[in-house]
């Protein structure tokens, strides 16, 4: 960074610190996104996706931008680092592996989003166990370990919100006037009115699944993501149906 | 394969050991050439109905669980046998009904002479 763009830097801080204007604090953020990445690199070989790890260091360095006082003469990296690396910190604590997973299984859980697509594509159809181990080159018992390994996350961190999950934006561009969303989520609401509080995504592949009835697959290709990740998500929506279910 | 192969399983009625419950319908499944996304329904399916028997909490005593190869898909059968009476009679919320509709082709939750219990089945679309 040159001299010049550090003290661009530098009053943008002391604006921000101003104004609090949303549009400066992405520029902010935007401008230290490298940080982030950077440090969530050095945790990716947790058992960890990495894009996971960006997003909660994400949340580290919005909190950490939120937070600096450009009056202390502190350069941000030497003020944003510790808080975000507390927070990859505190992910890996809330989020932890509650079952004792083998590395290999948690590597293979990594890998596993991956071949199944790969696979679903080739094939034209949802695969079977047999043919995810073999292009995996695992046995089947490992494939069915490793997407158990998908719900190895603890109940009591289901609760808050998982990094990752307030990137709505994307997902709000794709859905136009007749979102499916909206469309039924009175009739959704009434069976469970926690639906409502899931956050967004969670409520839209929700739907999909359960009420359109779209497989897991078909709900992958069409918000372009993994189909492992789909999985992850819904187990986790249940569990949150769930857990606040009880509560009542 | 044995036709109407029928596996037991007996597990303590609490959260931590559904993944066995799940575990065991899954590699059967698997035996029987579910696909991927049929494995995760399954899945999806034994947990809704054991936390209908168990609530979040768990409660003393066990589930038994039967799971049948048969001809036709995966059959699950589930017992709950708890000590702490017959509790209230369980009932599927009307999202979990929801959710089994989606994810199996059959399933029923009634009061046995042992306690609450759940039967389900999967078809395989392939078998």
């Amino acid at each position: 960074m040159s001299e010049d763009e550090r003290d661009q830097l530098r009053r943008k801080f002391e604006a921000y610190a101003e104004n609090r204007e949303p549009r400066v604090r992405d520029e902010l953020v935007t401008a230290h996104l490298g940080l982030a990445e950077y440090l969530a690199r050095r945790f990716a070989n947790r058992g960890e996706p990495l894009d996971d790890l960006v997003q909660v260091a994400s949340v580290g360095l919005l909190k950490a931008v939120d937070r600096f006082d450009p009056g202390r003469g502190l350069e941000f990296s030497t003020y944003a680092t510790p808080t975000i690396v507390g927070e990859l910190k505190r992910h890996f604590r809330d989020k932890g592996w509650a079952v004792r997973v083998p590395r290999r299984v948690q590597e293979l859980h990594l890998r596993l989003g991956k071949v199944v697509s790969t696979l679903a594509q080739d094939l034209g159809r949802s695969p079977t166990i047999g043919e995810i181990a073999e292009r995996a080159g695992a046995s089947e018992e490992e494939v069915l370990e490793a997407m158990e390994a998908g719900r190895a996350y603890r109940f009591a961190s289901l609760d808050a919100p998982a990094a990752g999950d307030d990137d709505n934006q994307s997902m709000a561009s794709q859905l136009g006037e007749d979102d499916p969303l909206l469309a039924g989520i009175e009739h959704r609401v009434a069976l469970s009115p926690l639906i409502a509080e899931l956050p967004r995504r969670e409520q839209l592949i929700l739907h999909l699944r359960f009420f359109e009835g779209l497989t897991q697959s078909e709900i992958a290709g069409r918000l372009g993501i993994s189909q492992m990740h789909v999985s992850r998500l819904l187990a986790r929506s249940l569990a949150k149906l769930r857990g606040s279910a009880e509560e009542d | 394969m044995a036709n109407d192969a029928e596996v037991r399983l007996s597990i303590p009625a609490s959260p931590e050991f559904l993944r066995l419950a799940r575990l065991a319908a899954a590699g059967l499944a698997s035996r029987m050439g579910f696909t991927y996304d049929e494995v995760e329904d399954l899945r999806i399916a034994i947990d809704e109905l054991c936390f209908s028997l168990v609530g979040n909490g768990g409660r003393p005593g066990t589930i038994v669980l039967r799971y049948w190869m048969q001809d036709d898909g995966l059959a699950v059968e589930g017992v709950g046998q708890f000590d702490d009476g017959m509790g209230t009679s369980p009932a599927l919320s009307p999202l979990s009904q929801q959710i089994l509709k989606a994810v199996v082709d059959e399933h029923e939750l009634t009061i046995g002479k042992d306690g609450p219990e759940f039967r389900l089945l999967k078809r395989h679309v392939n078998g």
